[in-house]
């Protein structure tokens, strides 16, 4: 069981980070406070861009929901 | 002030945003408690309590809210992205592709920030390897005094996890930071930095009550009192350049004609050179701890560059306010730039030529202005710290830097929200 969900667990990691590499950075770093300007997004987010939130989102509960299982197997 | 504050929660679009930083900030305090897999929990808080004077990681547990050394899911904080970012900068200046990148406008803009992005998880991975690391054994190197055992399993296959799953917090830390630039208020980093350290004074501020005696509490409470208010009167200073505008015709419509002018802030870069200096300090750890064949480099790092009352620390991190602050102005204000798009739209200072000789003067009273600006900034994030080293105590999370970070972000979001609030109504939270 518990390797099981040890498996599952990296995989949404490992998914998890290149869904949010996928997006668009939209300055959230400092980098936007370095002469980054205005750079206020055009028209809101694209398709694209929901579906991806979407997915991450979604990504991110499966995460999170194995966090918490795993924890509490291991913790007995 | 609290009308102000009953106004902004009465703005339809102003409180959606509100509420959604609210919402990300829960959700970051909540990954910064939850243990890691693997991790025995009772362990680590008997760990913590016995060993109370852990400051050799002082300031990055503080940047993470206490979750490095509790080995949260969110332990590595913001930091990563923070020390990601500083590379990048740095890195902009040395290659010329680079460069490049940045003038080119804003595609390139996104991918020099792609590129921060993909070095935030590289760090990420190395970072939480090197604490894991750490945390294995016994009398573990996390916690040199304590004898349980963090990690109750030490198979390949469960470290590979929590490496795995902490790298992919950090992730998670960086998009909710870019969720709050992109829909709430405020600069997302900053305040995830802020919630960090805000959380943490309660406890410390309880603990000094506890080790030392009233007295000492309310001194320290007073020392910070102090330092608010400096900053404050010193974040709000500014020089103002007059600038006149040349009356011009465009059509039938008569445009300009008006004098304005450039405010020059004392301290233009706000907290940026705090964060960057503190977090560049902690390179040399992060270093020794990846590099432990070398011992004489880790004794050296750990006697000088750790502690925050180390004279050879204080001067270091002196030194390095002053060279960013310097940096970030340089960045951000560009003197030829800006007096390129004055002489466009017709305007002059009073008494310099257009062009070169106004660039040049701009210059002038920029680097002037930025050197108190620059000392005070140093001053702040030191002086506290050397003061109660001399005292004996090490109250390291009530010094100069988190108090510094703490009012310049809190002013920087108060802004924010205050010009938005202006869309709508004329007074707002500063007077």
């Amino acid at each position: 069981m518990t390797v099981a969900l040890s498996i599952i667990l990296i995989m949404t990691s490992v998914l998890l980070v290149v869904l949010i590499l996928l997006h668009r950075g939209k300055g959230g770093g400092l980098s936007n406070l370095f002469g980054g300007g205005v750079s206020s997004s055009l028209g809101g987010s694209s398709v694209v861009e929901k579906n991806l939130d979407r997915l991450t989102i979604g990504a991110g509960l499966v995460w999170a929901a194995c966090i918490v299982a795993l924890g509490l197997l291991l913790k007995k | 002030m609290l009308t102000a504050f009953a106004r902004a929660f009465r703005t339809p679009d102003l409180r959606k945003k509100l509420l959604f930083v609210l919402a990300i900030i829960g959700l970051f305090r909540l990954g910064s408690v939850v243990p890691s897999p693997g991790v025995s929990y009772t362990a680590i808080q008997s760990c913590l309590n016995q060993s109370k004077d852990s400051s050799v990681y002082g300031l990055v547990n503080l940047f993470s809210g206490g979750a490095l050394l509790q080995l949260s899911v969110f332990a590595l904080g913001i930091m990563p992205y923070i020390t990601s970012s500083i590379i990048i900068q740095l890195l902009i200046v040395v290659i010329p592709r680079l460069e490049r990148l940045k003038e080119e406008g804003q595609s390139g803009q996104a991918k020099l920030t792609q590129y921060t992005r993909y070095l935030t998880i590289a760090l990420a991975i190395l970072q939480s390897t090197g604490i894991v690391a750490l945390a294995r054994g016994v009398p573990s190197r996390l916690f040199p005094q304590c004898n349980q055992a963090i990690l109750p399993s030490t198979s390949l296959f469960r470290v590979a996890t929590l490496v795995v799953t902490m790298t992919a917090g950090t992730a998670v830390i960086m998009w909710l930071g870019e969720l709050i630039t992109d829909r709430g208020i405020g600069n997302g980093m900053s305040v995830l930095i802020f919630t960090s350290i805000a959380s943490r004074l309660p406890s410390e501020g309880g603990r000094i009550l506890q080790s030392t005696s009233g007295f000492v509490f309310a001194l320290v409470c007073l020392l910070g009192l102090v330092i608010v208010t400096a900053v404050v009167y010193v974040e709000q200073a500014q020089r103002r350049i007059p600038v006149q505008y040349a009356k011009r015709m465009v059509g039938r419509r008569m445009y300009g004609g008006t004098s304005t002018y450039i405010p020059l802030k004392v301290n233009q870069a706000g907290v940026i050179p705090v964060i960057f200096a503190s977090s560049l300090l902690y390179l040399p750890n992060l270093l020794s701890q990846m590099w432990t064949s070398n011992q004489g480099f880790t004794n050296f790092v750990s006697r000088n560059l750790t502690k925050g009352d180390h004279p050879l620390y204080l001067v270091s991190y002196f030194l390095l306010i002053i060279f960013f602050t310097y940096f970030y102005v340089a960045i951000t204000f560009n003197p030829v730039e800006v007096s390129d798009n004055m002489k466009k739209y017709g305007g002059f200072v009073p008494g310099f030529r257009p062009g070169r000789q106004t660039a040049e003067y701009l210059d002038f009273i920029l680097s002037r202005i930025t050197l108190p600006g620059a000392l005070f900034l140093g001053l702040i994030a030191v002086l506290p710290n050397a003061l109660l080293s001399l005292t004996g105590g090490n109250q390291f999370p009530f010094g100069g830097t988190t108090v510094l970070i703490l009012v310049g972000v809190g002013l920087e979001t108060v802004k924010q929200i205050e010009s938005q609030l202006m869309l709508r109504n004329y007074e707002g939270f500063l007077r």
